[in-house]
């Protein structure tokens, strides 16, 4: 560290890359925090986890008994251990009790991106409440048609204010807290959406993932979605993707990569019955004559029916950099997806079993390009361009539902069902902490 | 200090990134453009060296710059981006010498990572697109129209993720790139790509090199007839094209920079990291490259860009040393070395640390810098103030006084300078060859010393010995009249004018004497109290050649006293206080003011106001100037008055805005001084200083001096110590000799005058210098020097190890008297109420001193604080310490006595990652960070909720575009209580650029004036390329953009003294202030550095 200090100090090392080295560094021990422990007030398993965008400071979870809990992570409410650990008791708590609070699960509890004023939680009660956060009341409130599974609101927006939810239903709604009402139903997918999720270069454009294997974008200006992604395209125009092009230069990445499109071949059999299983309540929708109409004008019928995962999509996350996308399936599949081009990247990312019931959150870290997936007890980093596992976390007793990382402190937060918030934080040198006792002895001498 | 604040450049950024040739200014002048980080400066080679043209401020941080020819140009275009995202493309004006903007534009992306390994900006040599990779994975093209004009741009697809470089390839019918990358297992590869405009996309190219050195950096585009591409690597140069592969391996080096000797291409000068330049070869047979050559020239300051300029002219610019131009000889010198060193430009980049020394106490601030880095580590001793220019000098010893004198009382031009020794007088006089000789007025008494003289009416020279006043003709030289002083008194102390003379005798007498033609008349005569020490009768009322006031210093009581002539009457009496004597009084008027200056025998001077007709003395002010006895002497420059005062610190004393003001001479020692307005030296001053009389002229204004102490080895802290007039300083030497590159550490003692080195102490191996302080403890009466290090092992992320060193400098010796070690690097040392406070890693830590039975002592953990990533920067004030972390902004602790412990009081919640912080008063608090930002937080006490009262809040901020590393308290121009500026507390800065700056703190009510002054100059002076000034200033980081606050460019406002009168005039109205009064304002804002 003091090496790289002293480049930075003498414009060795430029200043960004200075901040990235020592991210990465620290990204790269994160390990079961022994400073940092969150008090978790939930008495059912942690559906949500958010860290407020504006100040990196309160983080805000959703939980399946009804509760929503907000915690100051940057000052802890009192301390352990000679003040070595530090304890984080919920600033407050909105459960059941709360006259206005929800009745069944909260699936998704997200901060207002401008300021941490509001905060919007889902519930399986069907509704969506924005609440405010100084008073602790519910300002606004929209029903829905039903089970709420995720809610979104854009990071980049500065014209609109809405709420990308995804529930039960096949529409997509995007509920509007200017006026308080509907703002769209964007029409698409055929089974109920778990997973929204807003672009992080483009306040217009929306991505959701449905329980039919699909993942759409929208751009919320127009009608109709104007891209599927399809996992069976992979060809980025004329030149050949680069994991491809590295592939031919080093002999093992085309291992893997032949290994992974054997895979492929062998899943895809039981998977499309599946696909078929799901096609009959589809048929029921009474809207899908008017879906041909609402297709994005130049989309194929043919490309509005691709899908990215065989089975449900259970988690979406887009990069910081706006430039891929990735997916979890609940055929415990991971893809990285270029979104300019809407092609399967076909990274083969090691993952073992994925939860196929609930959807999950993922998280990203740019610096060392990591994404962070919930595999069912476990938190696993994989490298995104590889693949590869870099970080399995391993602290849950019962599944992991959701991970946010900050990348202001290099922090991981995970929530499971076993009801616990842990805090992933980067090592530390433990030595000084036993430097007290240690002078304490020369102090009687 | 407040949290209005006022940011002004005291010296500008020296560090040259970028540089580049072609013919800009016209289609035959060759001109050299250079880029300083945040300015450009464009120079025209001429047959004399290089001549400055232009050097213009730039409102971004400079990523790329280009000289391009659009088709159908006679000359060259300027492209320029900068970092955050904006590009001009300029032209110079020929008849109005500026530069136009052709176009601008913003090539900022929503989508895309920042690139890691810096901007790169090409252009195609045919000139059909300006490429820019700023994001991973994405290549933006800005395409040429027919016309030459921009298009809009696009953005292309790049699948490799880390791009090392990339450059346009010669010769191709369609625009190629070739990409220098790396892959996700470390390998470096080129690629090839042709743009395909229309499509808006890539074609794969003609080529690709798989698998080259791991430490190839760097792409060099040939061109035609050959082609092609050269690699250069640590280990190996591969050139490559689509049909030739060829390959030299080459000494490990890392190459920096590279310039182009040939328009054909085929030969290089490659500059690498230890400072060498060498020379790469293609060799070629019909347009078919056969092989590589290098050959190694010389050694230069480490290049971070080289330009060939014509005719075996090199100008090496660089970051860490001297920008150079060079010539390189056919033949080597006795060394080997083809290269000779032409000029030097001064560099102060990076400073990593400095301090504000005041070794004069004089109340000016010198800065001792460390500058430069590998073996072009330096320390500058940066002082400001106004320079002589020497002309001539001559080796003359014991110089008693001095003074010119005219050949005749209508001649403009001073003939000869009377210089006074202990028992002899000699004269010199410009003889016809313009050369300084000894000659002899024969009136004049040369045997014995000269107590004064002065030219007088009516073609007459009057000369004061011990003895005797003498009235010499001026023309014929010969003595007309003498008057003695009476039997058994000596002459002691006398003055003169044109008519008058006054003189003291011993035994407490005045005698005053009026001059006629060809007579000396005593006219009064008064026994005073007590003895006289000096006296003068400058002229200061209507008639230049006579007063009506005289003043006299005198021994015993200590006064000064104002009499009336030629009565001799006692008007005035002042005492002066003290037991110092005067040693030397002046009469003298500025803009209008009569004033009595009146200089003691400690370095004291004294003030006051004149009343001419009344003789009272008002508006007593005391300034200390130096140690020494001061002389003082009128001259005048630019037809004004000055005073200068000789002394230890020669200083000059002049007006402005019915002000005095002080001005360092950048000269040591200076005994005498008297204007010697010859023909051959016009407006000149003779100056005696330590054995040596110098003619020289002197500058109108007071700037920046910069002395230059090569140290081989670069300097990372440094700190002075008062009472061993030492220098600690904490350095590394590299040596690049053996294989493997190795580093030594060291803690050297300089002395603080001499900057000789006068003892070492080597630290261990791995252990590094991280900190280092001067302070003393409570219950000891020493001055210690500790100093912070840590142990950094190549296996280890962060150090687990480290240690505090506690010296004593006895005998020129640094004798360790104790030593800490420590679980980390200390990075930071600061004295804390008699302790020491370190910063330790994540831990900020207190020290007690005590004492052992055995009687030694040793430094003892009191408290600590845990709950920091890093605590880099500390600084305390009273029992608050000020922690600036890695990347948590600035907390605020406090330190307990009765619990003895350390409490978080607030911190500033956001997420700056922090590289100097310091404590501007009491409640405000500067940081600067990682992002080239300058921010203030305020602790709020008064806050309602415990919430409230533990958040910093923020206050300013503003985006300075430098790397700051440190803040000093202090201040560059001499700082006296009877002026205006003396009252603003400043802060001084050091970036890597080598830029120095100040921060002011200004009253509320100054501020806002200057703030809608500001406003007003945004809108007049355009910023080049068109950047806009207020964008350019925005605070910005890796999360936010906000509009600058509560921070003032001072730079920006200064240069209002620049404009044209109409754009003044443009300005008043909208200010509704007179052009005068707005000029008197910034003035004395220019007058903080």
């Amino acid at each position: 560290m003091w090496r790289e200090i002293g480049d930075r100090e003498a414009g060795k090392l430029r200043p960004n890359s200075f901040s990235n080295r020592i991210k990465s560094n620290r990204i790269q021990t994160l390990q079961l925090s022994n400073r940092k422990d969150i008090v978790s007030p939930h008495r059912g398993s942690v559906n949500s986890l958010q860290v407020d965008l504006t100040e990196g400071r309160y983080l805000l979870s959703g939980a399946s008994d009804a509760s929503a809990a907000v915690f100051d992570i940057q000052r802890g409410t009192d301390y352990e251990g000679g003040g070595v650990i530090r304890k984080h008791k919920c600033l407050f708590m909105v459960d059941k009790q709360h006259e206005q609070g929800h009745k069944y699960a909260v699936s998704s509890a997200i901060w207002y991106p401008v300021d941490t004023g509001l905060f919007v939680t889902g519930s399986y009660d069907h509704h969506i409440n924005v609440w405010d956060t100084n008073t602790t009341q519910v300002v606004m409130d929209f029903k829905m048609p039903g089970k709420v599974y995720r809610t979104a609101m854009s990071p980049l927006a500065t014209s609109h204010m809405l709420i990308a939810a995804g529930t039960e239903d096949v529409q997509v709604r995007l509920c509007d807290i200017a006026s308080g009402a509907f703002a769209h139903t964007l029409s698409g997918h055929r089974d109920g959406v778990m997973t929204v999720e807003w672009s992080t270069s483009s306040e217009w454009v929306l991505v959701t993932g449905g329980c039919d294997g699909a993942i759409r974008f929208w751009d919320i200006r127009r009608a109709g979605c104007f891209l599927v992604l399809d996992q069976s395209q992979s060809q980025l125009g004329r030149r050949p993707p680069i994991l491809k092009r590295s592939a031919t230069i080093k002999g093992s990445t085309a291992k893997s990569l032949s290994a992974s499109q054997s895979s492929f071949a062998k899943a895809r059999t039981p998977q499309t019955k599946l696909m078929n299983a799901k096609q009959s309540p589809i048929g029921k929708i009474p809207v899908k004559g008017s879906l041909k109409q609402r297709l994005h004008p130049g989309m194929l019928s043919s490309q509005d029916r691709a899908t990215a995962h065989y089975g449900a999509v259970t988690g979406l996350k887009v990069t910081e950099d706006g430039m891929y996308l990735l997916s979890a399936g609940s055929d415990s599949r991971l893809r990285l997806w270029d979104v300019e081009s809407g092609c399967n990247t076909l990274v083969n990312f090691e993952t073992v079993r994925l939860q196929t019931s609930k959807p999950i959150q993922l998280a990203t870290s740019q610096n060392l390009a990591l994404v962070f997936v919930p595999c069912m007890t476990a938190v696993k980093a994989f490298d995104m361009w590889s693949g590869k596992t870099s970080l399995t976390f391993r602290g849950h007793y019962e599944h992991v539902n959701c991970c946010w990382f900050s990348l202001q402190d290099q922090e991981l937060y995970t929530g499971g069902n076993d009801r616990q918030i842990l805090v992933w934080s980067p090592s530390r040198s433990v030595s000084d902490e036993d430097e007290g006792p240690k002078d304490e002895d020369n102090w009687s001498d | 200090m407040s949290v209005w604040n006022y940011v002004v450049t005291a010296h500008k950024p020296t560090n040259v990134t970028n540089s580049c040739v072609g013919n800009f200014t016209g289609p035959q002048e060759l001109n050299l453009i250079i880029a300083k980080c945040t300015r450009i400066e464009i120079l025209l080679l001429t047959p004399l060296g290089l001549q400055p043209i232009l050097d213009v401020p730039i409102y971004g941080r400079i990523a790329t710059l280009q000289l391009f020819r659009p088709h159908g140009e006679a000359q060259d275009f300027l492209f320029i981006a900068t970092e955050r995202y904006k590009f001009c493309v300029l032209q110079w004006d020929a008849e109005t010498s500026e530069l136009i903007t052709r176009a601008m534009g913003d090539v900022s992306d929503r989508i895309g990572r920042p690139t890691d390994n810096g901007q790169i900006g090409i252009i195609d040599p045919d000139c059909r697109l300006i490429g820019l990779h700023l994001y991973d994975g994405l290549f933006k093209v800005i395409p040429f129209d027919n016309k030459g004009q921009l298009k809009e741009a696009f953005n292309i697809r790049l699948e490799e993720l880390q791009v090392l470089d990339i450059q346009f390839l010669y010769g191709c019918s369609k625009p190629t790139i070739v990409v220098l990358y790396q892959d996700n297992k470390d390998a470096r590869h080129v690629k090839t790509y042709e743009v395909a405009l229309k499509d808006k996309d890539f074609v794969e190219g003609p080529w690709a090199q798989n698998n080259l050195d791991n430490g190839a950096d760097l792409l060099i585009p040939v061109p035609p007839p050959l082609c092609g591409v050269l690699i250069i690597g640590e280990e190996t140069i591969v050139y490559c094209s689509a049909n030739a592969f060829k390959a030299i391996p080459i000494r490990p080096s890392i190459t920096r920079a590279y310039g182009r000797v040939d328009a054909d291409g085929s030969r290089y000068l490659l500059g690498d990291h230890a400072g060498l330049l060498h020379l790469l070869v293609i060799t070629h047979e019909k347009e078919k490259v056969t092989g590589l050559k290098i050959e190694l020239l010389g050694e230069t300051s480490i290049a971070s860009t080289i330009s060939y300029l014509d005719n075996a002219f090199v100008y090496i610019g660089s970051s860490y040393g001297d920008s150079q131009l060079v010539k390189l000889n056919l033949q080597p010198d006795a060394k080997g070395s083809y290269v000779e060193v032409l000029e030097r430009y001064v560099n102060l980049g990076p400073i990593v640390d400095f301090c504000v020394v005041d070794l004069e106490r004089q109340g000016q601030g010198q800065v001792v810098t460390c500058s430069g880095a590998y073996k072009d580590g330096s320390l500058r001793v940066v002082r400001n103030g106004i320079g002589i220019n020497e002309q001539a000098s001559v080796e003359l010893q014991g110089i008693k006084g001095m003074w010119s004198l005219r050949s005749s009382t209508d001649d403009p031009h001073d003939t000869f300078l009377v210089v006074s020794f202990i028992s002899e007088t000699r004269i010199l006089a410009m003889n016809l060859e313009d050369e300084l000789e000894e000659t002899e007025i024969e009136g004049f008494c040369s045997q014995v010393q000269t107590l004064f003289c002065h030219d007088a009416v009516f073609n007459q020279l009057v000369q004061v010995t011990s003895s005797s006043v003498r009235l010499v003709s001026s023309t014929s030289r010969e003595l007309k009249n003498e008057w003695f002083a009476p039997a058994g008194y000596s002459i002691n102390v006398a003055t003169a004018n044109a008519t008058q003379v006054l003189l003291a005798t011993g035994g407490k007498h005045l005698v005053y004497l009026e001059i006629g033609d060809g007579v000396l008349t005593q006219k009064t005569h008064a026994q005073l109290d007590f003895e006289i020490s000096c006296l003068d009768i400058n002229p200061i009322g209507e008639n230049p050649n006579y007063s009506q006031l005289a003043a006299v210093g005198m021994w015993t009581d200590i006064s000064v006293q104002i009499y009336s002539l030629p009565d001799l009457s006692r008007i005035t009496k002042e005492h002066l206080g003290g037991e110092i004597i005067p040693r030397s009084v002046l009469l003298c008027a500025f803009e209008g003011i009569s004033y009595l200056l009146c200089a003691l025998g400690d370095g004291h001077l004294l003030n006051f106001i004149l009343n001419t007709s009344t003789g009272e003395l008002t508006d007593r002010k005391k300034v200390s100037l130096g140690t020494q006895p001061i002389t003082l002497r009128t001259f005048s420059s630019k037809s004004t008055t000055h005073v200068f005062a000789a002394s230890d610190r020669p200083t000059v004393i002049y007006s402005s805005n019915k002000k005095l003001l002080y001005s360092n001479v950048n000269l040591k020692e200076v005994s005498h001084m008297c204007p010697f307005n010859s023909a051959a030296f016009p407006d000149s001053l003779a100056i005696a200083k330590e054995g040596e009389l110098t003619i020289g002229t002197i500058d109108d204004i007071q700037k920046l001096h910069i002395r230059s102490i090569p140290l081989g080895e670069h300097a990372r802290r440094i700190c002075h110590q008062e009472q061993s007039r030492t220098f600690a300083i904490s350095s590394v030497k590299y040596n690049q000799s053996s294989a493997e590159d190795s580093e030594t550490h060291f803690i050297r003692l300089l002395d603080d005058q001499s900057f000789d080195l006068i003892t070492y102490y080597q630290l261990d191996a791995f252990e590094y210098g991280c900190s280092i302080l001067s302070c003393s403890f409570s219950d000891d009466s020493n001055v210690y020097y500790c100093v912070g290090t840590a142990y950094v092992l190549p296996e280890e992320n962060e150090p687990t190890k480290g240690r505090i060193l506690v010296f004593t400098v006895e005998d020129g010796k640094l004798q360790l008297v104790a030593e800490k070690e420590t679980k980390g690097a200390v990075y930071s040392l600061n004295a804390f109420n008699g302790k020491l406070l370190a910063a330790i890693n994540q831990k900020i830590q207190i020290y007690k001193w005590t004492l052992r039975d055995d009687g030694t002592r040793e430094l003892q953990s009191e408290c600590g604080h845990h709950g920091h990533i890093l605590a880099l920067y500390v600084q305390t004030r009273g029992d608050f310490i000020v922690v600036g972390d890695l990347m948590k902004s600035i907390s605020l602790l406090i330190y307990k006595h009765e619990e003895s412990s350390i409490e978080e009081r607030a911190r500033d919640y956001n997420a700056n990652w922090m590289s100097a912080v310091e404590i501007l008063d009491d409640d405000v608090y500067l940081g600067a960070e990682n992002f080239f930002n300058l921010f203030s937080v305020r602790k709020n006490s008064e806050g309602a909720t415990d919430e409230e009262r533990g958040r910093l809040e923020v206050v300013g901020e503003y985006h300075l575009g430098e790397f700051v590393n440190r803040f000093r308290h202090g201040s560059l121009v001499m700082r006296l209580p009877d002026s205006d500026v003396g009252q603003i507390p400043t802060v001084i800065f050091g970036t890597v650029n080598g830029v120095i700056g100040v921060i002011a703190s200004l009253p509320q009510e100054q501020y806002v004036f200057l703030e809608k002054l500001q406003s007003n100059l945004r809108k007049v002076i355009k910023g080049v390329g068109g950047l806009s000034h207020e964008q350019w200033r925005s605070f910005n980081n890796e999360k936010k953009t906000v509009d600058a606050k509560n921070f003032l460019d001072g730079d920006l406002i200064e240069s209002f003294l620049d404009l044209s009168r109409s754009k003044m005039d443009e300005i008043s109205k909208q200010m509704r202030v007179s052009v005068e009064e707005l000029c008197k304002r910034v003035e004395e804002l220019t007058r903080l550095h």
